[in-house]
């Protein structure tokens, strides 16, 4: 909590100073991402430091556009980060409500930014996230105050937690706003938006879940399944038929939501929960380093092909890419829990991406430019070959992470 | 350590040094660092080395990383290392060739070489794995680096080729992938060493993801595509290494718990002579080299299905019959290739016949490439004679059903025979064409030679010995 409020401090001082100098903004968000960092048990050490690369990345982005309010941004994106971090430690539920306000409130700020305002963009994502979070955050209290006495109201809240999710990280069929504002506004604060923003979600959803794991879950668990074969469906197909790479992209994040979500069937099995958390989190760090590297590709023309067909590699789950290794551990944990046919779904859909990711490969892959976007590029790629080791050291990290997950309430 | 897994590293090391040299060293360093495992596994293959060597201990239900070395894996192994070097050799004459065709420089040559080599390297790697995980591991692999051979240096759409061929080998892999995966799950571990059984739906999933990749009549069609718009050293390992590969993971499955095979067998014994047969007549349909030579590989990959489902005769047959039409094989692509690089493309049927006047030294490679699917004086002649023995152990107490059944599997031995000698006929014998007499490089032929005469030397002692022997330590039966 204390790391919290010093990294507040730090990024509001640092955006109220920026006015003077943009670079003071950026620096002082990588101090508060560093002080984010310092307060890390060594259990979520794997954890944190990819998702501090993944902000180091958008940082660097950001540093590569201009916008209406320079040095601002970067308190906005950092903010987001440094909840990224802590909300895998935090076992509070007032705090674990706020990191979710925390990934969610800058971005309705960042998707307006850009060359020009995008403001009637802005509103109709606003209007989107507004709802998603009143969904969640009621469905959320309304989960945990009923698990114990009331099946009913448990999967009312279930069903309203799982739509604020899917209506916050774009699930289909609540993905109406992705595809639209991922091929109009900015590339590089999507790009944000894309990665970063996806964990919180992800991850208060799971240690609501896993913490109040409840006998009414072994149907509930039902629905989940089916609203990721939609996505994943819709998402692919969606993508395979658009022709703009943003929105191309916009699809393709609904389709790897769907894949993350299938991960929460495993939460009627606890024994290998581990390995579907692992996954899911994996899943969202490939999704992240793929997005980062094909949207900044999309902003500078200056990408090389090396590193955009690696990133549909790792996209399309290909060894030794971390996508390979996020889809290994989901549908194991899904095919562990008895949903055989969700995990062949689930492959079938990351073929049937091959084309679409390829397409945006040799189109986006055009240079070899010498400037930092390539070289954000290549560190996208080094993110995704990460596993080149296989990832047995952050499945164990996981477990340990997934042994303290029970929250106070 | 195993002398192996040092030998292993060599081509790992010599692929990625090789961007760095001229054309001309880096061919000569990747091709000779194939030669140090191909030592080393016939060293293997002659002390009958068998023992499993841990490469990482990951925890459960993944299970150790380890390099499985048994007589089967270094039979398969050195076939592999041989074919890829020599087909190394053969890639520098006729991908500079490709390159100046295409407008790309002699730089091109940089990319080429690491992803071939990676390429290789993958599936010498996966013969040798011990773990389900990283068995699909390099399978990716080496599919990831063929994909993008073809689709960076194909003929004609090598785009849309390249995304079929990927698509189709893709959803085969996944398939065995989840099959995998519901073994691993039931055995808590994916190390082959501590599977004890396979569930039926486990090997349902795995058998059909073979078939596809392998691949039998239906799932087929993507294969005479790649084969023949791959570049012709890519179009050498595919068929001959990559397509053959899926048979022997299903011989590992196979090892492991054959209940699945016993229980079909009929079924998919049929099948495989079915598909032999109507792969093995479509040979005789094709105009176009390169396609005529994917579609035999169709046929030949019936073979390894049918020796599959007959009992520990057959499986003996199928590691034979993989060796034989690798080597066969591979020497046919790259005679195919040597008649397109000197001829500027020629790969119609129609426009040859004659060649052996102008280009007597592919013309006589050729032949030997041809001996070896026919099974004539070749060691692929040990692959038929154990599918044939091993029809007769199964099917041996019910004349009634053996018969036909003999009768039809011979008849595709003969169909071989016959398409092949066909063939020899239309491209090289016959009233010759009036064309010139090229310079033939010796990159071009000498390396086809090299493996002709290996696949000779193996049916005498002591290498046919030596391999029989080991394969049936590993595989059982008397023989």
């Amino acid at each position: 909590m204390e790391a919290l409020i010093v990294s507040i401090i730090l990024l509001t001082l640092g955006a109220i100073f920026s006015l003077k100098d943009s670079r003071i903004g950026f620096i002082a968000s990588i101090l508060a991402l560093v002080a984010a960092m310092l307060t890390l048990s060594p259990d979520v050490y794997f954890y944190g430091v990819l998702i501090f690369a993944i902000a180091i990345l958008n940082l660097i982005t950001l540093y590569i556009t201009k916008n209406q309010i320079k040095g601002v941004d970067y308190a906005l994106s950092a903010i987001m980060a440094v909840a990224t971090l802590l909300v895998i430690m935090t076992n509070d539920f007032a705090t674990l409500m706020a990191t979710f306000v925390l990934v969610s409130v800058p971005t309705y700020v960042l998707v307006m930014l850009g060359d020009e305002p995008k403001v009637d963009l802005g509103i109709k994502y606003i209007t989107f996230m507004v709802l998603a979070t009143i969904l969640f955050i009621i469905g959320a209290f309304i989960t945990v105050y009923s698990y114990q006495s009331n099946p009913a109201l448990y999967v009312l809240g279930y069903v309203m937690l799982i739509l604020g999710l899917a209506l916050e990280v774009g699930v289909a069929p609540l993905h109406e706003w992705v595809p639209d504002v991922f091929a109009s506004a900015d590339p590089i604060p999507i790009s944000i938006i894309a990665s970063i923003a996806k964990f919180v979600p992800f991850i208060v959803a799971f240690k609501i879940l896993i913490s109040t794991a409840n006998p009414a879950l072994e149907t509930i668990t039902m629905f989940s399944a089916l609203l990721a074969v939609v996505s994943m469906f819709v998402g692919n197909i969606g993508a395979l038929t658009s022709k703009e790479h943003g929105r191309v992209l916009g699809y393709s994040t609904v389709a790897n939501m769907g894949y993350v979500l299938a991960t929460f069937v495993a939460i009627v099995n606890l024994n290998y929960i581990y390995l579907a958390i692992s996954g899911a989190l994996l899943q969202l760090m490939a999704n992240s380093a793929g997005k980062i590297g094909f949207f900044t590709a999309i902003k500078k023309n200056e990408v090389g092909s090396p590193v955009t067909f690696a990133l549909a590699f790792s996209f399309v789950g290909m060894p030794p890419f971390m996508g390979f290794w996020s889809k290994l551990f989901i549908v194991l944990s899904i095919v562990n829990t008895g949903y055989l046919w969700l995990a062949i779904l689930l492959v079938i859909n990351s073929a049937i991406s091959v084309p679409y990711y390829f397409r945006l490969a040799r189109e986006l892959g055009r240079g070899w430019g010498s400037g930092i976007a390539n070289l954000v590029g290549i560190l996208t790629v080094l993110i995704t070959l990460i596993t080149i080791y296989p990832p047995d050291w952050f499945v164990q990290s996981v477990k340990v992470i997934v042994s303290s997950f029970n929250i106070a309430m | 350590m195993n002398l192996l897994v040092y030998s292993l590293i060599v081509p790992v090391i010599a692929s990625l040094v090789a961007p760095s040299l001229s054309p001309k060293k880096a061919t000569h360093i990747v091709s000779l660092s194939f030669l140090v495992p191909f030592v080393v596994a016939f060293a293997g293959l002659f002390t009958m080395d068998k023992q499993n060597i841990i490469l990482a201990e990951l925890s459960r239900p993944i299970g150790d990383f380890y390099l499985l070395i048994d007589p089967i894996s270094n039979a398969i192994g050195l076939t592999v290392c041989l074919v890829s070097a020599m087909v190394g050799y053969y890639s520098l004459p006729y991908m500079l060739h490709r390159f100046e065709e295409m407008g790309y420089g002699e730089s091109e040559y940089r990319k080429y070489i690491i992803i071939y080599g990676f390429y290789a390297v993958s599936m010498l790697w996966l013969v040798y794995s011990g773990n389900f995980v990283l068995l699909y591991i390099f399978l990716e692999i080496s599919l990831i680096t063929s994909f993008l051979l073809i689709y960076l240096y194909g003929y004609g759409n090598r785009r849309w080729v390249a995304v079929l061929y990927f698509i189709w080998t893709n959803v085969a892999g996944v398939l065995t992938l989840i099959g995998f995966i519901i073994a691993g799950l039931d055995n808590s571990s994916f190390a082959i060493k501590d599977i004890s059984f396979i569930s039926f739906t486990a090997w349902l999933l795995i058998f059909i993801g073979m078939l596809i990749k392998l691949p039998g009549l239906g799932p087929h069609i993507w294969l005479p595509w790649a084969h023949a718009e791959a570049p012709t050293p890519v179009s050498a390992l595919l068929s001959p290494l990559t397509v053959g590969l899926a048979g022997y993971i299903l011989l590992r499955v196979y090892l492991i718990d054959p209940s699945f095979i016993s229980t079909y067998r009929d079924i998919i014994l049929v099948y495989a002579i079915i598909s032999s047969i109507y792969a093995g007549f479509a040979v005789f349909k094709q105009t176009d080299y390169k396609r005529l030579l994917a579609y035999s590989t169709v046929s030949q990959m019936g073979y390894i299905l049918i020796g599959l489902c007959l009992g520990t005769y057959g499986l003996i047959g199928v590691v034979i019959q993989y060796m034989s039409h690798a080597f066969g094989k591979s020497i046919l692509f790259m005679g195919a290739g040597g008649i397109i690089a000197v001829y500027h493309g020629l790969r119609d049927l129609r426009k040859m016949g004659g060649l052996h006047e102008y280009v007597p030294s592919i013309s006589n490679a050729t032949l030997m490439g041809f001996m070896n699917l026919g099974g004539i004086l070749t060691i692929g002649m040990f692959g038929e004679f154990f599918i044939l023995r091993g029809i007769v152990d199964v099917f041996g107490s019910n004349l009634m059903s053996e018969l036909p059944l003999i009768v039809a599997v011979v008849f595709i031995f003969i169909l071989s025979g016959w398409y092949s000698f066909y063939t020899l006929k239309r491209v090289f014998y016959g009233l010759p064409k009036e064309m010139s007499r090229p310079k033939v490089s010796r990159y071009l032929d000498v390396p086809l030679y090299m493996i002709g005469i290996l696949s000779i030397l193996f049916i005498f002692p002591p290498l046919v010995t030596v391999l029989l022997n080991g394969l049936k330590a590993v595989i059982g039966g008397g023989i």
